[in-house]
């Protein structure tokens, strides 16, 4: 009988081996499956590593900040300077925005305002997912590892101008960790600005070679785009020496570039006009393939917003950025911006949303060579721009105009020729400091603490280090 | 290092196991290998025939060798055959009956009479999953269904049929439609995500994903069953595990409760007998809401109108103005009064030799559905199951095929637009066709509504599956007692999805900027499951010993491809995306989820009066990083039967039976998505983009549940009643939700296990009953009542999370937050509600000041089974006592019709409604009242959920013709009594959902 129970103990025990042998750890490690993608390996290899910038870039189109459409920057800076108003007085989302009193809190305005902030973030996100993708991957060459790394970069920096161009002092978050960034405090915008540069200067030097664009698509990043968009921070940080210096070389790439005659091709995908735009994206079973600019400002009679009347009288009725560029809804009688002419296409695009475009280094160059008292000069190019517009050329009319005079003169077309563009007008008052002289009297609640944005509450309710702007 | 930990804690778990069974083996192993020798003796044939007291033969009868898991059934006749050494003991047992226990001896034949008794606990042994019980000893809290009160309902969704029978399970229909999903809840709602609450689904042994299956046609809000392709009469017992004790064996996936689903077997010894079924019936909805006829309908729009100082206008008023103002239709008799014709047809075969049985069965179900149109569901099943054991009873093998195919032609819409168009629809709104036949639009365009019909009429959905569940079973008895078991089983799911959309369905003047469009949506999950396991028990002086130790190993795969067409150039070629314009593909994932398991249980049983049982189960799964994928389970589970002690029987008598039971242990819930932990990048919208989706947080874990459960089970004059109490404390914490991140960090959330409660408590009681039993009258009353409380007991900073407005602490999970009614303002006649902080605008976020729990107070059934001769009567009575919120209809003096009870407010001028009024401060007064306390009312029901009349008319035919023969009458859902008058699914109250219907089928069932 004991034989018996050695002979079970003998056998009891084999079968609990063989269950410790077979159940082990690695039955429960599944792959990745098809439709995901672990971060280690898309920057393994240079097709995907490339496909995580196009990523960026398809992303600027569906992100809130940059896609023209109701919470972006084109839309809401525009209301907040002399641009825009309202269609319906008792707008609760846009008239917060127009009258510069937006909310913190929880109002349609304070939405808003958040999805602003909160889009840039998320594509600050991914550009620091890039950067660090491609600084750990061993596999990229090199040459391209720079050139995406150039692009990225680029994008960071064009995300964190416009963050800090509106809100001020703003975290300056460089990495992916999210339990660090979650508890960051604010960072001077000045700090901010040296990481513009930093990340812009890196561009330029990364994407030298890089003068044309791939695949002739201007949607990729070039070395003139970070060129063009470094004048710009030069323009705003008044080094007006460097901004012309920049701007030239751009103005002076006329195999790629070129101020186009009809205004009504400037906006079309690959102008040659264009510097950097990003392309609608077809989703759905319709393929949409109009650009939110151009579907937000339809006119029709449910547009929320409409051109400023103060803002038409300043154009001249001979303007073909008037007759060409700006719309009239007949029924509710208001003008609107027209410059992108589909609002409804499938299956074909025929507009890209502008980013950068040169006539924009035109002035920039213009106001950077007044600056310097290089005032005939400065005449020739504010020229450009006023010939494509049909109008009377200042070296005609008045080439003995002084310099203030002039610079004027530059501001009044930057804003006739930029409007409803990423917010050029809000910005350029403010750098300029005249936003409190020109929107005081157009609005009867301005305070000069306004020309900043708030720091929206949903984020600072979970990150009690996030302070507040003044004023709010 | 982590490997090392998870090494090391298998081992001491294997270690212990060991020991416990090493161990009572040494202690007992003598004792028992006696017997051994014993049971190696002579063996011969036994034919045996079992009668009742009356002489009457009792078929079905278990027959059963004492000692070992070997036995049979007695057949029509009441015969049964049985290898068994002289020495055996057979034990019999039968519903309604005393068990008899009788030592074979020499004799080669054997008459046995059984005593009718009504107790039944003796016998009946339930399924656990792993092992059986017996009913009178299970130390969990286990309720079971039998084919008798499953396979007449004229349901889709085997759940479906569980309804009102069972304490602690709610099961609501969301959405009548044939092969919608029903919510199925295991006392009550553990996880605060909705979607992380489903049961385990097991059918024969291999685990079913429960999640719905996204259903092409969006009329499946609920998605589609993953069960609804299996054939309900081929269904044996359905039995659902609650308490710990229970469920802890199923460790990371038992939190909320365990569905066991057993399909038939045919027995051995058993002559080859065709059983069939037919029945046929018609359906149609349960409820219906009493609204506006023309005449009131104009009046109220007429007064309306005068109220609000305005002259009708074609473009608001068209129904005053351009419509015929007397014609009347009802909409909803229109829209979902369609009758659904029901036919089934099932078959099986079934018999055996003493080592072999089969069963092969194949069934038929069709239904309509009640919307306009010839749409139907339809449903074609065929099983097989099959069982050896070899002569010397050693071995052991099953095998059981189940596959189903259904097609469901449910239109597709906008969601539920036909049903909440019937009620808004203005009783006065123009005809739908014109003469000719063609569909009406012209008076429609008026309106700027479009045609009802043509959606319906203009699009074809289907929606076709086919379920695969298969499974084997081998064992082998090494020596008495100890057995070993490998079960695998596969299961394989797919559903195809064409929905063809015409642009005819728009105005014609519409059409020529509509594109025809097609969906194509293809699902499909696969699973295969492999389980050893080896088993054991043990007889010594009076305690037994029986346990188990197992593995699992399991692979899940799901695929998801959707291409839509769009731009089809004709109407014939909609859906052949060759010929689209343009194709897109909204879906295209394979997901695969990986589980491994250890699993044992451990049972000592004192002379069938102490009872101590130990379950445990250490799980890996793919879904969660590698530092947090294993984890341990367990649980125990004790009862007292003290019935059996000397003090009780000798002074109460009348107790014929009284346990205690009582459990506690952990299980776990691992229903979150796939990968959720990799740091991954996916496809942008756009053309070639790679993006990073969310922040990944590798170290998130299951949800774990600590059940605690204590009953008393008693039973009185020979148990011809016997009742339970239980009571029940479940608490769910270390929730997966999103952790609130700023924005800053590139999202909102980060997934991760919060330190939130939420507590499950209850109280439910079942109670049986024999109210008469002659010779030719019997009467059985079964009575469940279930009263559950949930409360979510903590939820750090849950004002930062997505949950703010949802959920409070302190409160159920099924709350609504609500504004509190202020009553008519006295100028303007129209509703108002507090505004709570003085600010004057009315926020949800600031005002929403009064709560209110929209779960069930307490709900049950009460079964009645009634035998008088030959005739059966039995029928269920469900109960629900719970609060809603009304469902919404427009304000009174839109252009919408209305629940009569609005109209008779008004003409009593009753405070109770405001003035009637189409102008915007109307609309908006209206809508904040609806979400205010005022729209919440009581919303309980008493519906007469299934009746059935069964009359067996086998003794009318010459003997021996057919075994049996008898012709039956199912109704469903012939009366519901409730207050609640504008609801349509008082399952569902405040949504505008189609009820359950009300069926009546009549049927035949022939064995032969």
């Amino acid at each position: 009988m004991n034989i018996i129970s050695k002979k079970f103990k003998i056998r009891l025990l084999s079968i609990l081996g063989c269950f410790i042998i077979v159940s082990c750890e690695d039955f429960v490690e599944v792959d990745s499956p098809n439709y995901k993608m672990d971060s280690q390996t898309v920057f393994d290899k240079e097709e995907t590593a490339k496909a995580a910038v196009k990523g960026i870039y398809n992303e600027l189109f569906n992100s809130d900040f940059s896609n023209g459409y109701t919470n972006s920057i084109s839309v809401l800076a525009g209301m907040s300077s002399d641009i825009f108003e309202t269609t319906s007085v008792t707008d609760t989302r846009y008239g917060p925005f127009q009258q510069n009193e937006i909310s913190p809190g929880q109002t349609p305005d304070a939405t808003a305002n958040f999805n602003l902030w909160s889009s840039a973030y998320r594509i600050i996100f991914m550009c620091n997912s890039a950067l660090e993708g491609i600084e750990n991957s061993q596999s990229i060459s090199e040459a391209t590892s720079e050139i995406l790394e150039g692009q990225v970069r680029f994008v960071r920096a064009f995300t964190y101008l416009y963050l800090t161009n509106l809100y001020g002092d703003v975290p300056l978050i460089l990495t992916t960790d999210y339990r660090r960034n979650a508890t960051i405090s604010r960072n001077s915008s000045a700090r901010v600005f040296e990481q513009v540069i930093t990340d812009l200067d890196m561009a330029i030097s990364f994407l030298e070679t890089v003068g044309d664009y791939e695949n002739l698509e201007r949607t990729n990043v070039n070395l003139y785009a970070a060129l063009a968009l470094r004048a710009r921070v030069y323009l705003y940080q008044q080094q007006w020496e460097k901004a012309e210096k920049l701007s030239s070389l751009v103005i002076n790439q006329t195999s790629t570039y070129e101020i186009l005659e009809n205004p009504d091709q400037v906006f079309l995908k690959n102008s040659r006009e264009a510097i950097w735009q990003i392309t609608p994206i077809p989703i759905g079973t319709f393929q949409f393939t109009y650009t939110w600019d151009g579907y937000f400002f339809r006119g029709n009679v449910n547009s929320p917003v409409k051109l400023s009347s103060n803002f038409i009288s300043t154009m001249d009725s001979q303007d073909k950025r008037l007759l060409n560029w700006i719309g009239f809804n007949e029924s509710r009688e208001f003008y609107y911006p027209q410059k992108y002419k589909d609002s409804r296409s499938r299956g074909n695009i025929t507009e890209y949303s502008m980013v950068l475009r040169l006539a924009e280094q035109y002035l920039i160059r213009a106001e950077a060579k007044a600056m310097q008292g290089k005032l005939v000069s400065a005449i020739e190019d504010i020229d450009v721009l006023r010939y494509r517009a049909g109008l009377g050329l200042i070296s005609d009319s008045n080439p003995q105009i002084g310099k203030e005079p002039l610079l004027e003169a530059i501001r009044n077309e930057r804003k006739r020729e930029l409007f409803s563009e990423w917010g050029h007008r809000w910005f350029d008052l403010k750098r300029t400091e005249k936003a409190a002289e020109i929107l005081a009297p157009i609005k009867p609640l301005w305070e000069d603490t306004d020309v900043l944005y708030p720091i929206p509450d949903e984020d600072r309710s979970k990150n009690p280090n996030l302070t507040q702007n003044i004023g709010y | 290092m982590q490997n090392k930990h998870t090494i090391r804690d298998r081992c001491i778990l294997l270690t212990l196991l060991f020991i416990f069974s090493i161990g009572t083996y040494s202690l007992f192993g003598n004792i028992k290998s006696v017997n051994f020798y014993e049971l190696a003796g002579y063996q011969h044939r036994v034919k045996g025939t079992v009668t009742d007291s009356n002489g009457i033969p009792i078929p079905r009868v278990n027959v059963e060798i004492k000692g070992t898991s070997y036995g049979t059934f007695t057949d029509k006749e009441g015969y049964f055959y049985v290898d068994a050494a002289p020495t055996d003991v057979l034990i019999l047992s039968y519903i309604g009956f005393k068990p008899l226990e009788v030592l074979v001896g020499n004799s080669e034949e054997l008459s046995l009479i059984l005593e009718e008794d009504v107790t039944n606990l003796e016998a009946v042994t339930v399924n656990a999953g792993y092992y059986t019980v017996k009913e009178r000893e299970r130390t969990g809290s286990i309720a079971k269904v039998t084919a008798e009160e499953i396979e007449l309902q004229p349901v889709v969704s085997p759940l479906e049929t569980l309804q009102g029978r069972m304490a602690g399970i709610e099961i609501i229909q969301g959405n009548a439609i044939p092969g919608n999903a029903p919510t199925v809840r295991i006392r009550g709602q553990n996880s605060l995500r909705t979607d992380g609450n489903y049961p385990l689904y097991i059918i024969d042994g291999v685990p079913i994903i429960s999640t719905p299956i996204e259903g092409g046609s969006n009329m499946y809000i609920g998605g589609i069953d993953p069960l609804s392709s299996m054939n309900l009469s081929n269904i044996e017992s359905i039995e659902v595990l609650k308490d710990a004790d229970a469920t802890s064996i199923y460790g990371s996936r038992g939190a909320n409760g365990v569905v066991l689903i057993t399909t038939k077997k045919a027995n051995y010894n058993k002559k080859t007998e065709i059983e069939t079924r037919w029945y046929s019936g018609l359906g149609k909805v349960s409820r219906k809401i009493d609204l506006l006829n023309t005449e009131q309908y104009i009046a109220l729009r007429k007064a309306g109108l005068e109220n609000d100082g305005r002259e009708p206008n074609e473009i608001t008023d068209y129904d005053l103005l351009l419509w015929d103002q007397n014609r009347y239709t009802d909409w909803q008799e229109v829209l979902f009064g369609g009758t659904s014709y029901i036919n089934d047809f099932n078959i099986s075969i079934s018999g055996g030799n003493s080592t072999t049985s089969f069963r092969l069965g194949g069934s038929y179900h069709k239904e309509g559905i009640v919307f306009p149109g010839d749409n139907n569901y339809h449903k074609a099943t065929v099983n097989l199951n099959l069982n050896h054991i070899s002569k010397n009873e050693k071995l052991g093998i099953n095998l059981s095929v189940n596959y189903g195919l259904d097609k469901s032609d449910v239109p597709a819409t906008i969601i539920n637009s036909f049903v909440s168009m019937a009620l808004s629809l203005p009783p006065n709104a123009p005809e739908l066709y014109n003469q000719d036949g063609s569909l009406h639009w012209e008076k429609w365009n008026l309106s700027g509504r479009n045609n009802p019909l043509a959606p319906i009429l203009n699009r074809t959905s289907t929606d076709r599956g086919n379920n695969l569940v298969a499974n084997i079973g081998v064992s082998y008895a090494i020596i008495p007692g100890i057995k070993v078991k490998l079960n695998g089983g596969y299961t394989n799911l797919s559903r195809r999805y064409k929905g063809l959309f015409s642009k005819n369905e728009y105005r014609p003047e519409l059409r020529e900027s509509r594109e025809h469009s097609s969906i194509e949506n293809h699902r499909e999950r696969s699973s295969w499951v492999v389980e050893p396991q080896f088993l054991y028990d043990f007889t010594f002086g009076k305690g037994t010993i029986d346990g188990l130790v197992g593995l699992t190993f399991q692979e899940n795969t799901s695929r998801n491809l959707r291409v839509d067409g769009n731009g089809f150039v004709s109407e014939a070629l909609i859906g052949d995306l060759s010929a689209a314009a343009a194709t897109n593909v909204i879906n295209n994932k394979e997901i695969d989820y990986r589980y491994n398991a250890i699993f044992a249980r451990l049972a000592y049983n004192y002379n069938e009066k102490y009872i101590v049982n130990l379950t445990g189960r250490r799980d890996g799964s793919s879904r969660f990083g590698t530092n947090k994928r294993f984890a341990n389970f367990w649980a125990v589970g004790g009862a007292w039967i003290f019935s059996e002690e000397p003090f009780i029987e000798n002074n109460l008598p009348f107790l014929s039976f009284g346990k205690f039971r009582g459990s506690y242990g952990t299980t776990g819930n691992d229903q979150i998505g796939d990968y959720g932990y990799l740091d991954a990048y996916e496809a942008t919208d756009g053309p070639n983009g790679l993006y990073p989706t969310q922040l990944t947080n590798p170290d998130y874990s299951w949800e774990v549940n600590k059940k605690l459960e204590a009953a008393i089970e008693l039973g009185f004059i020979q148990d011809r009643i016997t009742m339970g109490v239980s009571w029940y404390r479940n608490r769910s914490s270390n929730q997966l939700v999103g952790f609130p991140l700023p924005s800053i960090t590139g999202f909102l959330t980060v997934q991760a296990n919060m330190p939130a409660t939420v507590q499950n408590t209850g109280w439910e009681f079942v109670l049986s009953s024999l109210n008469l039993s002659s010779k030719n009258f019997r009467w059985k009353t079964f009575v469940n009542l279930t009263i559950p409380k949930s409360k979510l007991l903590d939820f750090p900073d849950i004002e930062e999370s997505s949950y703010a407005n949802t959920y409070r602490i302190g409160y159920p999970l099924n709350i609504r937050l609500l504004y509190q009614y202020d009553g008519l303002d006295s100028e303007t006649g129209l509703h108002t509600v507090a505004d709570i902080n003085k600010d004057n605008t009315i926020d949800d976020i600031n005002d929403h000041s009064v709560i209110k729990d929209m779960g069930r107070k307490y709900y049950g059934g009460i079964t009645n089974n009634i035998s008088f001769g030959n005739l059966d009567v039995n029928f269920l009575v469900e109960f629900v006592k719970q609060e809603a919120t009304s469902l919404y209809f427009d304000p009174p003096g839109y252009a919408s019709n209305q629940v009569i009870g609005v109209f008779q407010k008004w003409k009593n001028n009753s405070p109770d409604i405001q003035k009637v009024s189409g102008n915007y401060d109307a609309f908006s007064a209206h809508n904040l009242a609806m979400n205010s306390d005022y729209s919440i009312s009581d919303a309980s029901f008493i519906r007469l959920k299934t009746l059935s009349v069964k009359y067996n008319i086998a003794n009318h035919l010459k003997k021996g013709l057919l075994s049996d023969c008898s012709i039956f009458i199912q109704a469903q859902n012939l009366f519901t009594f409730s207050n609640y008058a504008n609801s349509l699914n008082i399952e569902s109250p405040g949504n505008a959902v189609i009820p359950s219907l009300r069926t009546i089928t009549l049927g035949c069932q022939v064995t032969f």
